[in-house]
């Protein structure tokens, strides 16, 4: 490193010294033992081995083929030089053996999930990884099991069965485990499923609390020390008063996003999914606690505060995405937040301590809402763009929102986030939604296509201080791959066309990239190996719901395909084909 | 009580249209016994002209007969014009006095959807958890105004109600707005109005006007979601209800039913009639209608389902439990 | 000597079902179900010549449109969309993985399918299922254009792509 620059790095250092003292508690020992690397969810490693100035050189170390080739959106975990990797259905597990050339298979677990479970999938039959703890491996399956798997030798430990996928339910999310508690929770928001989330002992998978999203208070788990921040939260069974008759049953609103752990105030943080059906006009009311942020104790799962981002929710804006819990000085004083970038392509800053929205900026393109009143806490919606039995055009963000789960990533030394996110609008004709358990309970014939400037995504670098965009990389189709950025000033994400990149994390110049076998979507990850290299790894092999085009073989001459995405990806064949490889990369 | 019948009007609104009608009635069989008259008359009384003026010249009508003719006729023109613009500007202000204007701020608003054949029926509220959802039997408080919006799932169709106001349009995709006010008691049985296919005619609907206190009972009774079965036999039928093809298209409030394609049977047995007032609620009408519904309304949407000798008791007693 | 007899006799019974050889089936045993729904174009020993099982509502308009009415009441549509696929497969496609012909699709939809189809059978009545066996055969241009219901109204497509080409049909 030339003096200048080991100059300009100092300063940067210095300026950040506070966020980052704040961030750093966890030291960096080159392992990504859970989906988001740490607690507060940053996807930032203080690996700096690959750094700007030698990136031009990456190379492909060796690569493993899961022999499977349905969306791959799994983070590979590596702890003790043993790299775990999740696959979709079936859900295999994985462990590569990092100390031997080649990583070899040590073993391989298979849980043998039900394959009629692939029928209740809404956005293809993912998985989003696993959580490692106290020498297991805990994840989900999709025919609602969680499982625990010895780490070291492969064996199940145990298995809990949470649900069942009559009722249309699945569980694709990476679990999170804070205090002994393994949380997870389900998907279904299009299937009419009833959505919670629940917390498992980690040493004997018993079942120790289970949240559910709307229901009377005693099923939320709101009790005494329930302290909403905004009047408005506060009344009684607000989850049963806000819903027509009993359709809180059927109401969605799973666990199916990420979840982040502040291990000072004890507090997990994660957000609800959509309210179901999609026609919002044969649900009335607001739906809490559907598209809601939550704060609850890991133990037992009591709520401590909550906020709905999207009352009503008219347009899929699941409250899911993911909360990076950073400490900020805004306005003078340091506050803990959290940021949340929602499908409503709102940026949110909340007090994690008390659920106070701070700010709630657009970080992408939308015409949905006007602004969010800081006092009340309600946000205000364009009564033009509300949907119901009706054709509305023209609505942005598009149900995957501004910016769907895959994850962002908070650097403390540039003070970004760095957001993959989607540029797409859609129309919307709602039409009568008929509940059949176990089958879709939606209610719209949609049709997306790219937003304004006709690219698809974007990957874009955002203050959440100042509350604006610093630099933003265009995408052709809508960047559904995770981010992970690194103190060597690098951020690496993949593009649904296969390219993974490295960009300069302050000004987003593309330093590095190359051609995987099919569209990324998986969430690079950055770990130390046995040799002491830095090495990337991701997982290749498109699909979701952003390449279900692809990966499900659809006709794109039907635009309503996919929920609509069918519409705006049809040209995705042209540019991948299915796949399901990891790559792992590294310097000569 | 006439039940349904726009000249027995039980509203205001119905009142206006039912004074319109009679209004013309009168008037106009007035004029039309007049005008007979005056075309009998000379059948039957002697004209003195032709006594006193020669044959020759009855043909050609003397000066004065035409004056007096072309008077007589210039007068009965000019009387037909007013009377007929008078009962325009009549029928235009009655029209816009019972469709105009926005109800009064306690209106209860109704939203009605026509479907091929049968009423959806949902009670709005500011409050959520008291929307409620029935079909084809509606009551109302009198003294109150009930707003309509109205729309339709598949064709048009007209939501008509002679008792208590004219017909408005269901259209698809669309919302109209009617409203009016019952102020007497009773039973009224309203019918589409526009034909909507094959079984039109069997697609009535009951509204009952009530005291207020009956209604909120009502309301009350009705948002309540179904009883559990209390007794083995109605365990048996609702278990033979969930297990066929019913939970595809009914919904019953406290159980696992919950699809809204067809008419919402959580208080099926509060209804006097089934099939949209096809048939009376009856344990017999309604073995007949579950059995074949092809038979009292041939080309209905429901699906033919065969079921068991065994199951068809206990599965009415469930039913007629749902009260 | 009596129980000991009468106990043989027992055990020897026990095992008469489980040992019983059908040397010689009963005449209902023979039958050879030519009306099975293939899903492989492979017959061992040579191809038959039999026709497949037809739908008894093919041709028929009003049979294709309570079809088209019962694939969106019954949720086909969540899955398949407007017959572009989704959480399920397209079924406006050449490549029928279980068999396009109406007796496959038929037992597709009455049985359900390993990867996730589900199973109707008990539900919904066979005559709604041949109903909705010709509506999807007439997505696939499979059905008289005279018989096939005109195109929907939901979402109009832009010229450019699919759903509405004159004729009907949804090719």
């Amino acid at each position: 490193m030339s003096f200048s620059k080991s100059r300009i790095l100092g300063c940067v250092f210095v300026f950040c010294a506070p966020a980052l003292a704040q961030i750093q508690n966890q030291a960096e020992d080159g392992q990504w033992p859970m989906a988001a690397k740490n607690f507060a969810s940053t996807r930032f490693s203080a690996l700096d081995q690959i750094n700007a100035a030698n990136v031009g050189t990456l190379k492909v170390a060796w690569t493993f083929s899961t022999g499977l080739t349905r969306g791959q959106e799994a983070a590979p975990l590596v702890v003790n030089n043993t790299m775990y990797v999740v696959t979709p259905w079936p859900n295999l597990l994985y462990a590569l053996d990092l100390t031997q050339p080649g990583a070899p298979v040590k073993w391989t677990y298979s849980p043998h999930p039900s394959a009629s479970a692939q029928g209740v999938a809404c956005c293809d039959v993912v998985n989003r990884g696993a959580a490692y703890f106290n020498g297991r491996i805990y994840y989900n399956t999709l025919d609602m099991h969680t499982v625990a798997v010895d780490a070291v030798t492969g064996k199940e430990v145990w298995k809990t069965t949470l649900g069942d996928i009559n009722s249309g339910e699945s569980m694709t999310m990476a679990p999170l485990v804070a205090k002994g508690r393994v949380i997870v929770g389900n998907s279904g928001g299009e299937l009419g499923v009833r959505g919670w989330l629940a917390g498992l002992d980690a040493a004997t998978g018993a079942i120790a609390w289970r949240a559910y999203a709307a229901g009377p208070d005693k099923d939320v788990l709101i009790g005494p020390n329930f302290k909403p921040f905004y009047q408005a939260d506060r009344a009684e069974d607000l989850g049963t008063k806000t819903w027509p008759g009993e359709s809180w049953k059927i109401g969605g609103g799973g666990g199916w996003g990420w979840i982040s752990y502040d291990p000072d105030l004890d507090l997990i943080y994660y957000g609800t999914a959509n309210p179901g059906p999609w026609n919002s006009e044969q649900r009335p009311g607001d739906n809490k606690w559907t598209c809601t942020l939550f704060a609850r104790r890991p133990e037992n799962g009591e709520a401590i505060w909550a906020y709905q981002l999207n009352p009503h929710d008219e347009q899929d804006y699941d409250g899911v995405n993911e909360n990076i819990l950073v400490d900020l000085t805004i306005g003078g004083r340091l506050r803990k937040v959290l940021l949340h970038p929602d499908r409503n392509a709102r940026m949110y800053v909340i007090d994690r301590a008390t659920g106070e929205v701070l700010s709630a900026e657009p970080f992408a393109h939308q015409n949905t809402t006007e602004s969010v009143d800081l006092k009340t806490g309600r946000i205000k919606t364009v009564p033009a763009k509300g949907t119901g039995f009706k054709t509305v055009r023209d609505i942005c963000p598009a149900a995957p929102g501004g910016k769907d789960w895959q994850p962002s990533s908070f650097s403390p030394q540039t003070g970004l986030m760095y957001i993959p996110h989607n540029n797409l609008c859609m129309e919307f004709e709602g039409v009568q939604a008929n509940y059949i358990a176990g089958t879709p309970y939606v209610g719209a014939n949609v049709r997306m296509y790219p937003g304004p400037g006709g690219h698809r995504g974007e990957v874009s670098a955002w203050d959440p201080v100042n509350a604006k965009t610093i630099w933003t990389a265009k995408e052709m189709f809508p960047a559904w791959s995770g981010t992970v950025v690194t103190a060597g000033g690098l951020l690496f994400y993949g593009t649904m066309d296969g390219w993974f990149k490295a960009v300069d994390a302050r000004n987003g110049r593309l330093l590095w990239q190359f051609k995987t076998g099919s569209g990324i979507i998986g969430q690079p990850v950055t770990y130390k190996g046995p040799d002491g290299k830095q090495y990337m790894a991701v997982l290749s092999g498109v699909g979701g719901w952003a390449g279900a085009v692809v990966s499900g073989g659809l006709n794109a001459k039907d635009g309503t395909a996919a929920l609509g995405f069918a519409n705006a990806m049809a040209d995705l064949p042209k540019y991948t084909t299915k796949g399901g490889t990891l790559y792992v990369f590294s310097l000569p | 009580m006439i039940h349904q019948s726009a000249i027995d009007a039980a509203g205001r609104q119905a009142a206006q249209i039912q004074g319109l009608f009679w209004f013309f009635i009168v008037l106009l069989g007035g004029i039309f016994l007049i005008v007979v008259a005056l075309m009998l008359g000379p059948l039957f009384c002697r004209h003195r002209g032709l006594d006193r003026e020669p044959l020759e010249q009855t043909h050609t009508p003397s000066i004065e007969t035409e004056r007096k003719l072309t008077h007589r006729v210039g007068w009965a023109t000019g009387l037909t014009v007013l009377i007929l613009l008078g009962l325009v500007v009549l029928s235009v202000s009655t029209g816009r006095s019972i469709s105009g204007g926005n109800p009064p701020a306690n209106a209860l608003t109704v939203e009605i959807v026509g479907n091929q054949w049968w009423w959806y029926i949902r009670y709005l509220n500011e409050d959520a958890s008291r929307v409620l959802v029935t079909a084809n039997e509606m009551h109302i408080p009198i003294g109150r105004p009930i707003v309509i919006r109205g729309s339709s799932h598949d064709v048009i169709h007209s939501f008509w109600i002679p008792n208590l106001h004219g017909k408005r349009d269901l259209i698809p995709s669309h919302t109209t707005t009617e409203w009016f006010q019952a102020d007497h008691e009773g039973r009224y049985r309203g019918q589409c109005a526009e034909f909507c296919g094959l079984q039109h005619a069997h697609m009535a609907l009951w509204v009952v006007a009530e005291t207020p206190a009956q209604f909120d009972s009502w309301m009350d009774l009705q948002l309540r979601p179904a009883p559990a079965p209390s007794d083995a036999v109605k365990q048996k039928g609702q278990r033979i209800f969930l297990d066929h093809a019913c939970v595809l298209c009914h919904a019953i409030r406290g159980t696992t039913a919950a699809a809204e394609q067809a008419p919402d049977l959580t208080h099926l047995a509060s209804r006097s009639t089934i099939g949209a007032g096809t048939l009376p609620n009856t344990r017999g009408n309604l073995a007949d209608w579950i059995a074949d519904p092809q038979n009292s309304k041939p080309g209905n949407h429901m699906a033919t389902v065969a079921l068991s000798r065994e199951d068809m008791p206990p599965l009415l007693t469930y039913l007629e439990s749902l009260k | 000597m009596r129980i000991a007899a009468i106990g043989f006799c027992l055990f020897a019974l026990i095992g008469c079902e489980r040992d019983r050889r059908e040397l010689r089936p009963a005449p209902t045993r023979l039958a050879i179900f030519k009306d099975a729904a293939r899903e492989s174009d492979l017959q061992p020993g040579g191809v038959h010549s039999e026709p497949q099982v037809q739908n008894p509502y093919s041709g028929n308009a009003y049979a294709i449109s309570e079809g088209q009415r019962l694939f969106s009441w019954y949720n086909c549509a969540g899955c398949h969309a407007n017959g572009g696929g989704g959480m399920g497969p397209p079924l406006i496609k050449d490549q029928w993985t279980y068999g396009g012909q109406p007796a496959n699709l038929f037992d597709t939809i009455v049985k359900g399918r390993p990867n996730g189809m589900p199973s109707w059978g008990g539900r919904i009545p066979e005559y709604q299922v041949w109903q909705l066996v010709a509506y999807i055969r007439s997505l696939n241009h499979e059905e008289p254009v005279t018989a096939t219901p005109p195109r929907s109204d939901h979402i109009q497509q832009d010229s450019g792509t699919l759903m509405n080409k004159p004729g009907g049909g949804t090719r």
